[in-house]
């Protein structure tokens, strides 16, 4: 299971949401860039077709693959009232056979696409990951050298943490009291909610720009 | 401090007592009234603080820190003013303390006095040695002098640097206060980020916006290093088709290729094949061809990993096309491969026409005929079987083996008896030399292979295979992918032939190797005439020979049915 918001920031801002980030976490950002295939089962194989995501992560020197399988929310009262989504999912590394593996399940690819960005990894309450990414598309397949925003001027941040269902309240929490400090630059929601940018994220990302100068005296 | 409280405790005493009075300079220099008036002040502002801080973590919301932190400094200030007051005059006043008990009866001693601590009184001297360390020597006066300008240089830099702090405190606050005059984000403006922003979210939780269409998926550029070597080019044609699924589509494309033909056989044997390629594994059917300008992919192509068959001969190059071209027609975006599968399929056609007439016209040598035949359908699957990458693409050779198979008709029993013997003892020989060959030897042999079909040839084309089948642990792996297939029964017999060349007809093939893995085989239980056989119901192994007359039946049954 994992906790995840999403919400959407500027691009002239993500700077500004960079320092804010390694300010709040203590470490340094990590790049990102993967390459996401999404790939999907053909109808007839099972009573519905199943998604399954490959991601490939390009940044290292030898290209790392991991699936990922999201499944439904958790749904009901409780998840209404909190802000977070709570979903299964599974993870997992694999070799990279992984995708001639599931071409001969059935699967075909579906879409992809290729994330380019940061990342901070830490504790907080949680393990807490949060991605900063432009998401790019691929006008021909496969091409990831030659991949174009999505929208040029906004860029995604997700923050995310696994949970089980033992401690996924805690998570929770954690996650929402964590976004709460990104709140003068960004807006999060789960992510089929739309929330608009923050009106006054340029001020904010003034204010942290001029500290981040950092005048000597 | 208790000094405060202690004057005006004094002066409260209750006249009966011998009122003593502060001396009257020192009182109007405390000034008491105004001190007890601020103090009061400075206790009603830090309540209100308290109270506000209080109802923000009642509410939960998020307190508003530059207005605390506003108030903070402004009580700060008024209680150092006040402090600062009252240490003016304190000379006048001696701490009385009011409140002894248990607890700090120890300590007030050494709160009281005005000592310094030892360890305070070391560092004063330390300071003091170090502050008088080059003057020693010189009189008090130039002591004293040279002390003075210290202080005073160190003055003058307190007071720089406090400009400094007063100069970027105003751009500071200048900065700060700016934003709240610019305007917020107008409608228009942010009516677009709004639809940016549903385009982004959906692009990345469902892909809305990122699905290229099949044709476009066509125009694959270089892969990217990480995909390189993991797909081959052109596998991304293995798609989601945007409308319906592969299958629905291809079988009327297929019947309707193939209808014309007249051969029932070659439709349903193509139609098997288009099924089974259509099958989960088939994603390199259209790889391997949908880049390759060459005719042959495989055999003579860079890619390969073996080059064993270094000319094929043109028979099995047109059937191999047709055989990949009758495979990729499935896809139904691949237009081009359809027209040119109907180009040649005729060809197929009259080939397998022209062989089954042959067959016919002399039914003794019919066995020698369908040697030769089968000797196209070794070979080309050899070269299928030794220049594919990976185990998917193993599948080709078997439809491939099928539908060769389909267009001829296998001898009746006791000529296959007679052709069975020698393939005996061709077995046997094979057996012999099975791990003899190497590629080079193999490839020659294929060449010298290329003439008239006779046993010694099939004695040749069943050493090479079985080197290579000894070699080539991919082969054995061929199996795992047979379940996959829509006629099983045929592409199980079609294996079959291939392995066992003859063996469909003879009745006494002796076994070459032993099997090893799991087959179909149980798919295909002997039913049939051909009885002594041993009946293998766990698979062929390469080079398997035997068992495969309890496919023959099958596979007579099923073509009287399609006939």
């Amino acid at each position: 299971m994992e906790c995840v918001v999403q919400g959407i920031i500027e691009t002239q801002h993500v700077e500004a949401l960079e320092i804010l980030l390694q300010g709040l976490c203590g470490i340094h950002k990590e790049r990102l860039r993967i390459h996401e295939l999404c790939l999907k089962s053909v109808p007839n194989l099972g009573v519905v077709t199943s998604e399954v995501r490959l991601l490939c992560d390009l940044e290292q020197l030898e290209p790392t693959w991991t699936v990922r399988h999201v499944g439904g929310a958790m749904r009901g009262a409780g998840a209404e009232q909190i802000s977070v989504l709570v979903r299964t999912m599974v993870e997992s590394k694999v070799s990279k056979n992984a995708i001639r593996l599931f071409y001969a399940l059935g699967y075909k690819l579906d879409y992809e696409l290729l994330r380019v960005g940061f990342a901070f990894h830490f504790r907080r309450g949680a393990q807490i990951t949060v991605t900063v990414s432009s998401i790019n598309k691929m006008l021909k397949l496969h091409a990831t050298d030659e991949a174009v925003p999505v929208t040029p001027g906004i860029q995604l941040v997700e923050v995310t943490a696994p949970a089980s269902s033992e401690n996924y309240t805690e998570v929770v929490a954690a996650v929402s009291s964590f976004c709460e400090y990104l709140a003068p630059l960004l807006h999060l929601s789960k992510p089929g909610i739309s929330t608009g940018v923050v009106p006054t994220a340029a001020a904010a990302a003034a204010s942290l720009m001029s500290d981040g100068g950092g005048t000597a005296l | 401090m208790e000094a405060a409280p202690g004057a005006p405790g004094d002066q409260s005493q209750p006249p009966n007592k011998a009122v003593e009075r502060l001396n009257p300079a020192v009182q109007q220099e405390l000034n008491l009234d105004s001190i007890k008036t601020r103090v009061v002040s400075l206790q009603k502002a830090i309540e209100r603080i308290l109270q506000e801080i209080d109802a923000n973590t009642r509410t939960n919301s998020v307190p508003k820190w530059q207005d605390i932190l506003s108030q903070y400094s402004m009580v700060n200030l008024e209680l150092f003013n006040i402090v600062e007051d009252v240490t003016k005059v304190s000379k006048a006043f001696v701490v009385y303390p009011k409140n002894v008990n248990a607890e700090n009866a120890a300590i007030l001693p050494v709160m009281l006095s005005s000592k310094l601590l030892p360890e305070m009184e070391m560092d004063d001297i330390v300071k003091k040695e170090q502050v008088l360390q080059g003057m020693e020597h010189l009189p008090v006066s130039a002591q004293i002098e040279k002390l003075k300008m210290r202080i005073d240089m160190i003055g003058a830099a307190c007071e720089s640097a406090e400009k400094v702090i007063a100069d970027t405190r105003k751009t500071y606050f200048g900065t700060r206060q700016g934003p709240t005059i610019l305007p917020t984000l107008d409608k228009v403006q942010t009516a677009k980020i709004q639809e940016q922003e549903i385009l982004l979210r959906n692009a990345v939780n469902h892909g809305e916006g990122l699905r290229i269409s099949t044709d476009q998926r066509q125009i694959v550029s270089a892969l990217p290093l990480h995909l390189v070597d993991i797909l081959t080019v052109g596998d991304g044609a293995q798609a989601l088709p945007e409308s319906s699924g592969i299958y629905m589509k291809n079988t009327p494309l297929s019947s309707n290729n193939i209808s014309n033909q007249g051969n029932m056989l070659q439709a349903s044997g193509a139609q098997a094949i288009g099924r089974a390629v259509a099958s989960p594994s088939g994603s390199t059917v259209t790889t391997s061809f949908d880049n390759t300008t060459s005719p042959l992919p495989y055999a003579n192509s860079p890619r390969s990993g073996t080059n064993m068959m270094n000319t094929p001969s043109p028979q099995q190059q047109s059937q191999q096309q047709q055989q990949q071209q009758q495979q990729q027609h499935q896809h139904p975006h691949q237009h081009q491969q359809q027209r040119q599968k109907m180009m040649q399929l005729p060809q197929l056609q009259q080939q397998l026409l022209a062989q089954q007439q042959f067959r016919q016209s002399s039914l003794p040598g019919s066995g020698q005929n369908q040697l030769g035949q089968l000797h196209d359908l070794q070979g080309s699957a050899q070269q299928k079987f030794q220049s594919l990458h990976g185990q998917h693409q193993m599948q080709f050779s078997q439809p491939l083996g099928t539908q060769q198979f389909q267009g001829r008709q296998l001898p009746t029993g006791p000529v296959q008896h007679g052709i069975g013997q020698s393939q005996i003892n061709q077995g046997t020989q094979l057996n012999r030399h099975l791990s003899q060959f190497s590629s080079p030897a193999n490839s020659a042999l294929f060449n010298a292979a290329q003439g008239t079909p006779n046993t010694q040839m099939l004695f040749r084309i069943w050493e090479v295979l079985c080197s290579l089948w000894h070699s080539d642990p991919l082969f054995s792996s061929v199996a795992d992918f047979k379940h996959v297939s829509y006629h099983g029964i045929t592409i199980t017999f079609a294996k079959n032939a291939v392995f066992n060349i003859g063996a469909a007809n003879s009745g006494g093939m002796m076994p070459i190797q032993q099997q090893q893995q799991q087959q179909q085989q149980q798919q295909l239980t002997s039913q049939g005439a051909f009885g002594n056989m041993p009946h293998n119901a766990q698979n062929l192994q390469p080079g398997m020979v035997a068992h495969q007359n309890a496919q023959l039946p099958n596979f007579q049954q099923r073509q009287s049915n399609q006939q």
